[in-house]
C-alpha cells in the first residue's frame, strides 16, 4: 500500500512529517502547478468546484509514481459539496482507468485517530510523537506566514523575507525530530530578526477572507499575499488549519460566530460561508482598509454569502474585491485586478489618514 | 393583509401547501406570475452572477412582488420530515431577499429535525395574530390539498406507465420540471414528438424495495432521486433526461450517480443544462436527436 494525498500549500510539509513519523509508505504530492491543474480538470466533472480539480491533478501525478491509496478528508459539519469529494474522485479516477483505494476521514478527532491506527499499525506512542511533530511544524508554518505578512510591506530590501521563508520551509521538511525543529526555529527567527524593516512606515491593512483552500494555498490563489505585500500592504488572514482544528475542538466557537452575524444571516450555509461574514465584520471593527474575498468559481456557500458581503462593503465603505478562481483564470487577469484594488486601498487609506 | 409567494424554488417543493395555508387563514395571497422573460432578466440582473440559474429566477420572482404586497413569504427550509437537508443555498434565501427588497419578509425556519412542520406553521400564524382554531383548520386544509395532489399524481403515473408510447423519465428538481418557461417547455416538446413523459417526483415509492446506494446523500432530493431512479428502472423506460440549472452545485454531484445508474441499465441518457440563454431551437434539435436514438 502506497499512500498519497492532496497538496495543500505550505501545510503539506506538516502532513508529510505526520506520515513519515508514523512510518507508512507514501508518495508526497507534487506541488500544484498549471500543468497538474489542467490535467485534473480534464478528468473532473466540469460543473464541480475548483479544489476538486486541483486535488485530482495532485493524485494523477502521484499515481504515476506508484501510489495506490488516497487519503481524503470530508466535511462533517456544513452542507457543501466537500462531503462528496471522495466519492466523486473515486468515480472519476476509476472511469479514467486508475485503480485506487480511498481512505476517507471524517472531521472528528476520534475517527482520524482510529483510521491512523488502522493504516499505520503504529503504537500509541508513535502516533503521539507524530501528532506532536505535526502540530509543531504546523504552528511554525502558520507563524512564519503571519510574520511574512507583517514584514513584506516593511522590509527595506524587497524579497528578503520570501527568501528566508523558502529556505526555512526547505529545512523544515528535512528535520525529523522535535529537538532539531526547535534548533531550526531559533535559527529561522535569528534570520528574520536580521532583516531590516521600517517599523514606522505607514501601511494600509487588508483582510483576506473566503474559502479555506483558496485562501491558504498560495499556488491556487496566485500568491496573492505576496503580491499585496510587495505593493506595500499588510495582509491579515485568520483562516488556516489550526483555526479549523480549533473549531472542531470547541463547537461553541460556531455559536459565538452565529450570534455576531445574526442580523445578516440566520443560518449556516455550509462550508466557510459564516466565517467570511464574521471575519469581515471583525475587520470592519478594526477599521481595515480593504477586504479580498477568495472563492472557487461557483462555490455554493461563498456565492450565497457574497451579496451580504457586498452589503457590508457598502455600509462600511471598505474597499472590497471578490476573486473567483478556477482553471480558466489566468495570472495576468488576476494581477491587473489586484493592482487596481491596491490603488483603491491606498487612496482609501490616505484619505482616512488626512482626516485624522 | 396581502401575502406574496414567489412562484419559484420552495413553492414547487410543496405547490399547494403554502397557498392553501394562507388562504385558509383568511389572508389574501398573491402568487407571482409564471416565469416569463422579464422575470428572468430582472433576476439575472439583481442576483450574484455566479449563483445558480434557479436562484436568479427566484430573485426575479421576489423582485416582482416588491411593492405589490404587505409581506413576501420566504421560508428558511432546512430539513424535511426524513431529517435530510435541503440545498444549502435554500438556507440563505430569506436573508438575501431582505437585502434585495424593501417589502418585509415573512419567514420562519422549517427544521423538522427540531420541530414538526405543523408547529412552524403555527408559529407563522401567531406572527399574523391568528387564533388557534383558525390555525388548526388552515393547517388541516393545507395538508388535505397536498394529499389530494399526491393522490392525483399517483393515479396519473399508473395511467402513463400503461401507455403504449415510448416513455422518457425526466430527472430534475420540481422547480425545473414544472416551470415550463425554465425548462423550455420540454414536456410539451416531447409530447409533440410522440413521447410520454414521467417526472421523477411523481413516481410513488415502493417501500418494500431494497435499496443500497453507492453514496448516502444528506440532501433530501439526492436521496429521493436516487431511490426513485432505482424504482423507475423496474418499469419499461425508453430513455432518461436530466435537466439541471447552470451552476447548480448539487446537480454536479447528483448527475454523476444518476447517469451511472441509467448507463448500467443501458438506458440512453441526455444531460441538459439550462440557463438564461437557453434557446428554443437548440433544445428542440437535441431532443429530436435524442428521440431518434431511442429504440
Amino acid at each position: 500500500m502506497k499512500l498519497t494525498f492532496a497538496y495543500w500549500g505550505n501545510y503539506t510539509i506538516a502532513f508529510i512529517a505526520l506520515l513519515r513519523t508514523l512510518g507508512v509508505d507514501f508518495i508526497s504530492p507534487e506541488k500544484t502547478n498549471t500543468a497538474t491543474i489542467e490535467e485534473g480538470a480534464k478528468l473532473s466533472p466540469s460543473m464541480y468546484c475548483f479544489p476538486l480539480k486541483v486535488n485530482m491533478g495532485n493524485y494523477l501525478s502521484s499515481i504515476r509514481k506508484g501510489a495506490d491509496t488516497v487519503l481524503m478528508v470530508t466535511s462533517l459539519s456544513g452542507s457543501c459539496r466537500l462531503r462528496y469529494y471522495a466519492a466523486i474522485e473515486d468515480k472519476a479516477l476509476a472511469e479514467a482507468g486508475h485503480k485506487v483505494d480511498f481512505i476517507i476521514f471524517n472531521q472528528s478527532y476520534k475517527d482520524i485517530y482510529s483510521k491512523i491506527k488502522e493504516i499505520s499499525q503504529a503504537s500509541n506512542w508513535t502516533i503521539f510523537k507524530a501528532v506532536c511533530i505535526f502540530l509543531k511544524k504546523l504552528r511554525m508554518i502558520e507563524r512564519l506566514e503571519k510574520k511574512a505578512q507583517y514584514i513584506r510591506p516593511r522590509e527595506k530590501i524587497r524579497g528578503e523575507i520570501d527568501e528566508v521563508l523558502k529556505w526555512s520551509f526547505q529545512e523544515l521538511d528535512e528535520k525529523h525530530n522535535l529537538k532539531a525543529i526547535s534548533v531550526l526555529e531559533k535559527e529561522i527567527y535569528q534570520k528574520i530578526r536580521e532583516i531590516e524593516i521600517d517599523r514606522n512606515k505607514k501601511v494600509p491593512r487588508v483582510g483576506i477572507i473566503g474559502e479555506i483552500f483558496t485562501v491558504t494555498d498560495n499556488m491556487v490563489n496566485f500568491d496573492i499575499e505576496k503580491k499585496l505585500g510587495e505593493e506595500g500592504i499588510e495582509v491579515h488572514r485568520e483562516m488556516n488549519i489550526s483555526y479549523y482544528l480549533k473549531k472542531i475542538l470547541f463547537p461553541c466557537k460556531d455559536w459565538i460566530m452565529q450570534r455576531k452575524i445574526m442580523p445578516y444571516l440566520k443560518s449556516t450555509v455550509g462550508g466557510n460561508g459564516r466565517d467570511a461574514i464574521y471575519e469581515m465584520l471583525g475587520y470592519g471593527e478594526k477599521n481595515f482598509d480593504g477586504i479580498v474575498h477568495l472563492l472557487p468559481f461557483g462555490c455554493m456557500p461563498e456565492t450565497t454569502v457574497r451579496p451580504i458581503l457586498e452589503k457590508l462593503h457598502k455600509q462600511t465603505g471598505m474597499p472590497f474585491l471578490s476573486l473567483s478562481l478556477d482553471e480558466q483564470v489566468a495570472e495576468a487577469g488576476i494581477a491587473t485586478r489586484i493592482e487596481a484594488f491596491v490603488d483603491v486601498v491606498k487612496n482609501h487609506y490616505f484619505r482616512k489618514e488626512e482626516k485624522s | 393583509m396581502k401575502i406574496g409567494i414567489p412562484r419559484a424554488l420552495f413553492y414547487w417543493k410543496n405547490p399547494y401547501l403554502w397557498e392553501e395555508f394562507f388562504k385558509s387563514l383568511g389572508e389574501e395571497v398573491i402568487l407571482s406570475p409564471e416565469t416569463n422573460k422579464e422575470i428572468v432578466i430582472q433576476g439575472t440582473k439583481i442576483s450574484d452572477p455566479e449563483t445558480c440559474f434557479s436562484m436568479k429566477v427566484f430573485f426575479g420572482h421576489v423582485f416582482w412582488l416588491e411593492g405589490k404586497v404587505d409581506y413576501i413569504f420566504v421560508p428558511l427550509m432546512k430539513s424535511n420530515k426524513d431529517k435530510l437537508e435541503y440545498c444549502p443555498k435554500f438556507f440563505g434565501i430569506p436573508d438575501l431577499a431582505k437585502i434585495l427588497v424593501k417589502t418585509p419578509i415573512l419567514t420562519e425556519t422549517f427544521d423538522q429535525r427540531k420541530r414538526p412542520i405543523e408547529e412552524t406553521l403555527e408559529k407563522i400564524a401567531e406572527t399574523l395574530n391568528k387564533d388557534q382554531k383558525t390555525t388548526r383548520k388552515a393547517i388541516a386544509a393545507a395538508f388535505a390539498r397536498e394529499k389530494e395532489k399526491k393522490a392525483k399524481e399517483e393515479h396519473d403515473f399508473y395511467k402513463t406507465v400503461k401507455s403504449e408510447k415510448k416513455k422518457i423519465v425526466l430527472v430534475s428538481h420540481p422547480y425545473n420540471l414544472y416551470d415550463d418557461y425554465i425548462n423550455v417547455g420540454i414536456r410539451k416538446k416531447l409530447g409533440d414528438l410522440g413521447i410520454e413523459t414521467i417526472c421523477i417526483d411523481e413516481i410513488p415509492l415502493n417501500l418494500g424495495l431494497k435499496f443500497s446506494p453507492e453514496v448516502k446523500f444528506h440532501w433530501e432530493f439526492g436521496r429521493e432521486i436516487m431511490q426513485k431512479t432505482e424504482e423507475v428502472l423496474r418499469y419499461d423506460i425508453a430513455g432518461a433526461i436530466e435537466i439541471s440549472s447552470f451552476q447548480c452545485g448539487c446537480d454536479a454531484v447528483l448527475k454523476e450517480f444518476v447517469e451511472k445508474r441509467f448507463k448500467q441499465s443501458k438506458i440512453p441518457f441526455l444531460y441538459l443544462i439550462i440557463d438564461e440563454q437557453s434557446g428554443d431551437a437548440g433544445v428542440q434539435t437535441r431532443l429530436e436527436a435524442f428521440v431518434d436514438t431511442l429504440k
